[in-house]
């Protein structure tokens, strides 16, 4: 390969040459061992060092020396060097010597041109991969979110079914309840609403089916309301039986009595069913006493619209079968023995103002109300005459204000 | 009379971490938002004074490592220390910037350098987790997230690795 320039001849020599560094900055420095410049030639300017100093340090006048003076090897070369701005170069280092030492050559051979189009392939190839890097992140970043939509709908339907389920309970909840509702409607229909309540509380509604106990009786009617059902107008006779009602009504319910019926003007209540009490004829007197009182007051404010109304009641006690009686879809809660006729002769034969009860009701209430012995009265249905007394009043005021202050609870 | 210190300091990393960027930003200020890569080696110059010191930074902003052509370490050569980049939304960079640093010791010997994770300024697309840089910290190195869009962590890191090279 040394022979080569030899064998070639002058003019190709010359020719290869000038080809090779044709568009070619070339240049050359040469370092002494105190690393001081000794020679520079060629392009420099081209490299931005056209003012070189002889002598002085080669590093500080080239500052893309620094670090790489005297070689450590040789000769040593550092491609594609940008220079100057645009400007790029091989950077040749070798010695004088073979072996090292003797003066450091440094040569400049412009490669800005090749640089140029490997920077164009490589910028392609950097432009793909990026892209391909960014499309495998996006990818990855769409597989989370899937896997975080997935998650949520998961979610979702755990939600859905758990709604179902409450739907459900909610369902069965509101069927229990209207259920309920209904019993109590039931119950009220013949109940205080308390007691009714009281009873679809404890979900007890035994009491609903047919047995035997003492009761006391009450009934009560208008004297002369036929009379004036026949002579007033329709609307007087309503107004009239409204406020009839409206009063008595709420007094059964403050004594806790059961409101077995109303017919027109006549009213049945008894007393320790469903509802036990210990002194049941003790109630409907006083009851009967209160109800007695509360008409006085309506019948005197009727008869200042010239109606004349009076009021009678009678009370028994004795044992009654009781229970739901009718037939389904109308049944009724009552009670059906000797001792509800009894007491409803006695209504019906009492005047006004009296309240008529039978002996064992007037032993029971001796203690507390004034009677008035009315012998034997005989009861149409009972084979022999029946001891009547008739309550005249309670012989303590105090027996008075327990039942007001009850009322008013 | 300010005694002139001189020093080779490289900028080492995967391709498209924002080696040349960081550089431009240190030594002009400005950023451009187009991309173009480096090949072979872009020589930059920025003096800073170091106490009584100026020292002036001889920049050796060297191609990219990537699949093709490995970084070609005989750049290193003379180097007082280096710059070693990951970009903080391509988790992968980090990997290399580490294997990078190992390759340089093997050469040339524990050099001091700093490690920037650049692109902070992209926050959405972040990759790199507080934990693994925390994690990095404790092993003594001086690392950074850095940004050559706003500027952040960029002066802090050549200012402490001029001082560290010319202790």
């Amino acid at each position: 390969m040394e022979d080569l320039p030899a064998q070639i001849p002058a003019p190709l020599a010359a020719r290869l040459q000038a080809l090779t560094f044709a568009d070619r900055a070339v240049a050359w420095l040469r370092i002494d061992d105190s690393l001081a410049l000794v020679d520079v030639g060629g392009n420099l300017e081209a490299y931005g060092l056209g003012a070189l100093r002889l002598g002085a340090p080669a590093v500080e006048q080239v500052p893309l020396l620094e670090g790489l003076l005297p070689p450590v090897e040789q000769p040593y070369l550092v491609p594609s060097v940008e220079v100057a701005k645009g400007r790029v170069a091989d950077l040749h280092f070798w010695q004088d010597e073979p072996d090292g030492g003797g003066a450091t050559w440094v040569a400049l051979v412009e490669v800005t041109t090749e640089r140029d189009m490997a920077r164009r392939l490589q910028q392609k190839a950097y432009d793909m991969t990026l892209l391909q890097e960014r499309e495998a992140a996006l990818n990855r970043q769409l597989e989370t979110a899937n896997a975080a939509l997935l998650a949520t709908q998961r979610e979702l339907e755990a939600s859905r079914d758990e709604l179902a389920r409450w739907n459900r309970t909610l369902e069965e909840r509101v069927a229990a309840q209207v259920a309920e509702l209904e019993r109590v409607n039931r119950l009220k229909r013949f109940l205080a609403p308390s007691i009714a309540e009281l009873l679809v509380s404890s979900g007890d509604d035994s009491i609903l089916r047919r047995h035997r106990r003492d009761i006391a009786v009450l009934f009560c009617d208008l004297r002369g309301f036929t009379a004036f059902s026949e002579s007033a107008e329709p609307e007087e006779v309503s107004e009239l039986l409204h406020d009839y009602h409206a009063t008595l009504v709420p007094l059964v319910q403050s004594f806790e009595g059961t409101l077995d019926r109303f017919v027109g003007d006549g009213l049945m209540v008894f007393f320790n069913d469903p509802m036990p009490c210990p002194d049941p004829a003790e109630r409907a007197v006083r009851l009967a006493v209160a109800m007695r009182e509360a008409v006085a007051a309506l019948a005197a404010a009727w008869r200042k619209r010239g109606h004349q109304v009076g009021f009678g009641i009678g009370v028994a006690q004795g044992f009654a079968t009781l229970g739901q009686i009718g037939f389904e879809g109308r049944f009724d809660y009552s009670a059906i023995g000797t001792v509800v006729n009894t007491a409803a002769r006695l209504c019906d034969a009492a005047a006004d103002g009296q309240i008529l009860v039978t002996s064992r009701v007037a032993i029971a209430v001796g203690d507390l109300a004034e009677l008035a012995d009315m012998g034997a009265l005989a009861i149409k249905g009972l084979s022999r005459p029946l001891a009547v007394s008739n309550v005249l009043a309670l012989k303590s005021a105090e027996h008075q204000v327990v039942w007001l202050n009850r009322q008013t609870r | 009379m300010t005694a002139t210190v001189q020093k080779k300091i490289c900028m080492v990393g995967g391709f498209s971490v924002g080696k040349t960027s960081l550089v431009k930003r240190y030594v002009e200020s400005v950023f451009s938002e187009t991309y173009l890569t480096t090949v072979g080696v872009k020589i930059d110059k920025k003096t800073v004074t170091m106490g009584d010191k100026a020292v002036h930074l001889i920049l050796w902003d060297l191609a990219g490592e990537d699949d093709m052509s490995s970084l070609r370490l005989s750049y290193m050569r003379g180097s007082a220390g280096y710059v070693l980049v990951a970009d903080g939304t391509r988790p992968a960079t980090l990997e290399t910037a580490l294997a990078l640093r190992k390759r340089v010791e093997a050469d040339y010997g524990p050099l001091p350098f700093a490690l920037l994770i650049n692109k902070n300024d992209l926050s959405d697309q972040w990759a790199v987790s507080d934990d693994d840089i925390e994690g990095l910290r404790r092993d003594g190195w001086w690392v950074r997230s850095s940004s050559a869009r706003t500027g952040e962590g960029v002066e802090d890191a050549f200012t402490d690795l001029a001082s560290r090279v010319v202790r």
